[in-house]
């Protein structure tokens, strides 16, 4: 009793038992939750119009919203939803009861059993799938020639954009490069994941270079692509419109801003023509009108913008034209920031017509969800029964439970601790990073059981030079070095392959970390507790 | 005799010949791989993450004869480099994997389809990697297994500060490797990037349990060399006894490739730094220490 009593006041025992909980609280499991989650709302879709969120891809998990009945009938899984969804006629009403708040939506014409959303059993912990857990498309482009840090940030700009207009929201789109910056350039490439789309669909996305258009009055006048040839984005011709400034509409601030563009001599041409029939329109306070049919640009065949055309442009073939837009705001700063995010977004717009660089896909993966979702229950079952054969193989060498539960318990901790910085900086887990926490478990027991025969050996020689804190300090010494070791192995894999391995090596870094920080040394005062003192 | 007491016989008195023995390994298995590459033009065979190609994992309820497929595949492809495996999961069959090189996605499809194998688009997986890449991630991954081979000298020096032990230590990783590398070789298994994680991870483990022996043996004082060399393998093996019982179970239950390819290297490579450690670096030691009497 008084055994307890000492370890669980030890103080690198109670570290252990903080972080547990932290962790606890990061993961937030709830094995018995019901109900689909919403990963997206389709645009224009029913539940996009009832009102319904599009959650952010980066909330955590526990916190999306969950849709627990429809007109009453609870949903407690996919099988529930769809059941549902697959008997709706045109034109009907559903009352979707959800976690967060309750909608009335209204079934359309053509394929009313699409609501608009795309839907997933709910989580139960916050823990986030990779790719190879729950399936999508995963994809490697590379840009064609030498990029500068501007162009990288535009490209990947570019795609998000393109993407998001598409409908997909739950995707990833990151740089990655296969060598830290200090050790020279090495390649760069871009991956996009996509959780859930297929591969048709990203491909047509983004290994093509879009399609972007822009039209007056229903006339094709350019395309994105070779029809635009420059947009500038440079201070000496994009920025704050100095005709018109910022001044105040109403209650609020309005500011323009205006760039440049260069279109082909053909696109040129062509803009002449639709322009030439049109009449003027004047507003007061402004130097210049502007043409009574507005410029209308098309990303995939939804309008994204719609610009007015300065009165000097009517009829003329000019190749240089500039685009003007505003922004508004309750204050003069927030109109001004406005206005250049939206100038911004519209410079993307229109660039992603016409890549800056040719990409190229170099990989592509498919994964499909339903060997994913194996793969999970395979690996917890892995999981459970590796940590059951290294404690039997405890069992047979030391005989003793006091020596075999406390390591299983020291391993399991390892194990939570590094799910729980997981879940906390929403990384996402892979097949890789699963591979990395068992081996980081099974040989982090080597640890441990150096710290056991330390103190065994102290009970079994009849001499008593060192004392306690001495063998620990010796064990611990041969700990860190083996510490060292593996975090040396690990560090060039966080960038090898385009980072596609960085999973293993962090799961693993973070095991070793936690083990040699937080519960080795918590374990070490445990077993003094229990063997130490057995004279 | 007791088991103890034989281990110190041999370990003392036999140690010569049991260095010499691990060195014959180590001899052979990295003449293999020389030979390999004199043969073939590369050490060992590479899978399609480190040349590029294709692979597809396509889950299998049914038997399939692995053999007839891969033939079929290869007659109607000759330069495409075909190889089909199934993967089992606790002894049964769960998946079926495709490896491909210069062929293109859709044909693929269609001729597997043809044998009468169902593939439904979202129930199977597919990677298609360009091939500059693959190569691109084989030079980088083999750099980083050198860097790693770098820092750890760097560490283990640091820990010994002295340079002839840590040589040994080195050697020890060095021959583990080679070994390793040479089975994995030996056998025709195509090496993926996560293969070269999982010897990362043994080059990391194997210095650890060489760190363990080199300490106790070789900075410690208290009891003979011998009795501190019994008691360094008595902890060092029930290290590699836990490592091996966690990997080989893995590498059983799993139904994943990457992680099926990871846990064999590990076990090969567990085992091999059974006999580096505590043979071949112990014999080492055992001579230098010696040598000064």
């Amino acid at each position: 009793m008084l055994e307890w009593k000492r370890i669980f006041t030890n103080w690198k025992v109670i570290v252990v038992l903080v972080v547990l909980l932290f962790s606890l609280i990061s993961i937030y499991p709830n094995p018995f939750k019901k109900g689909v989650v919403i990963k997206s709302v389709e645009k224009n879709s029913s539940a996009m119009l009832a009102g319904v969120e599009n959650p952010k891809p980066t909330a955590p998990p526990m916190s999306k919203e969950i849709i627990i009945s429809l007109n009453n009938v609870p949903i407690k899984n996919l099988n529930d939803y769809y059941g549902f969804t697959s008997k709706l006629k045109s034109n009907e009403t559903v009352r979707v009861q959800t976690s967060k708040d309750s909608y009335v939506l209204r079934t359309k014409d053509i394929r009313p059993e699409n609501l608009g959303f795309r839907v997933d059993n709910a989580p139960v912990t916050n823990l986030r799938k990779g790719l190879d857990l729950q399936g999508g498309t995963r994809v490697l482009l590379q840009p064609a020639e030498f990029v500068s840090d501007d162009t990288m940030g535009l490209l990947l700009d570019s795609l998000k954009e393109r993407l998001n207009v598409y409908g997909l929201s739950d995707i990833i789109v990151t740089e990655v490069r296969d060598r830290p910056g200090f050790f020279g350039e090495g390649n760069r490439f871009i991956l996009v994941e996509i959780a859930g789309a297929t591969e048709e669909e990203v491909v047509e996305l983004i290994g093509k270079q879009g399609k972007f258009e822009a039209r007056i009055a229903n006339a094709s006048v350019f395309k994105g692509g070779n029809d635009i040839t420059y947009v500038c984005r440079t201070a000496e011709c994009s920025g704050i419109d100095p005709n018109r400034g910022c001044g105040t509409v109403g209650g609020s601030w309005v500011c323009g801003f205006m760039f440049s563009i260069s279109l082909s001599p053909a696109a040129a041409e062509r803009q002449a023509d639709a322009t030439k029939n049109l009449e003027v329109i004047t507003e007061p306070g402004r130097r210049e009108g502007y043409l009574s049919e507005p410029l209308k640009l098309f990303l995939d065949d939804s309008e994204v913008d719609s610009l007015n055309i300065a009165e000097d442009l009517q009829g003329r073939a000019v190749t240089d034209i500039s685009i003007t837009g505003s922004g508004a705001g309750v204050s003069e700063q927030d109109a001004l920031f406005d206005s250049l995010e939206n100038m911004k977004r519209l410079q993307t717009v229109l660039i992603t017509g016409s890549l800056p660089v040719k990409l190229e896909i170099t990989r592509i993966d498919t994964i499909s969800p339903v060997l994913g979702s194996r793969f999970i229950s395979n690996a917890l079952l892995m999981g459970f029964v590796a940590i059951f054969a290294v404690v039997l193989v405890l069992l047979v060498v030391y005989r003793r439970f006091r020596i075999a539960v406390p390591i299983l318990l020291t391993s399991l901790s390892e194990i939570f601790i590094v799910l729980g910085i997981a879940a906390l900086i929403g990384w996402n887990l892979d097949l890789a990073a699963i591979a990395g926490l068992i081996i980081s478990v099974g040989t982090g027991v080597n640890d441990q059981i150096v710290i056991v025969d330390e103190a065994l050996r102290r009970r079994l020689s009849a001499e008593r030079v060192y004392n306690w804190k001495e063998r620990i300090k010796r064990a611990f010494f041969v700990i860190f070095s083996a510490y060292a070791t593996i975090i040396a192995a690990m560090v060039p894999l966080l960038f090898a392959g385009a980072g596609l391995l960085k999973g293993f090596a962090l799961t693993t870094i973070l095991g070793f970390t936690a083990g040699v920080f937080i519960t080795r040394p918590a374990f070490a005062a445990i077993v003094e507790i229990l063997i130490g003192d057995d004279e | 005799m007791s088991l103890k007491q034989s281990l110190i016989y041999i370990y003392d008195k036999k140690y010569k010949q049991l260095l010499f023995l691990s060195l014959l390994l180590l001899l052979t298995c990295a003449g293999f791989l020389v030979f390999k590459f004199l043969t073939t033009g590369e050490f060992v065979s590479r899978g399609v993450s480190l040349k590029g190609g294709i692979t597809m994992t396509i889950p299998a309820e049914t038997f399939v004869d692995v053999h007839e497929l891969q033939s079929f595949l290869s007659n109607k492809f000759p330069n495409a480099d075909i190889s089909v495996r199934s993967l089992t999961e606790a002894g049964r069959l769960s998946a079926l994997i495709v490896e491909a090189a210069d062929v293109d996605e859709d044909s693929l499809i269609t001729a597997i389809s043809s044998q009468g194998i169902v593939l439904e688009r979202g129930k199977f997986s597919i990677e298609n990697m360009g091939s500059s890449l693959g190569e691109n991630f084989f030079r980088q991954t083999v750099f980083a297994v050198l860097i790693a081979f770098v820092f750890m000298s760097l560490v283990v020096y640091a820990t010994f500060r002295a340079v002839i032990p840590s040589l040994f230590v080195m050697l020890a990783a060095f021959s583990d490797i080679v070994s390793t590398l040479a089975v994995v070789s030996f056998i025709g298994m195509k090496l993926s990037t996560a293969g070269i994680a999982a010897f990362l991870m043994l080059i990391g483990y194997s210095v650890d349990t060489d760190i363990l022996l080199t300490t106790k043996v070789y900075k410690r004082r208290e009891g003979s060399e011998l009795e501190r060399l019994f008691s360094a393998v008595k902890t060092g093996m029930t290290m590699t006894a836990t490592a091996l019982a966690a990997v080989v179970v893995a590498y059983f239950v799993t139904d994943a490739d990457v992680i099926k390819q990871i846990m064999f290297i590990l076990m090969v490579g567990l085992i091999f730094d059974v006999v580096y450690t505590w043979v071949q670096n112990v014999g080492i030691l055992r001579w230098y220490m010696g040598r000064g009497n």
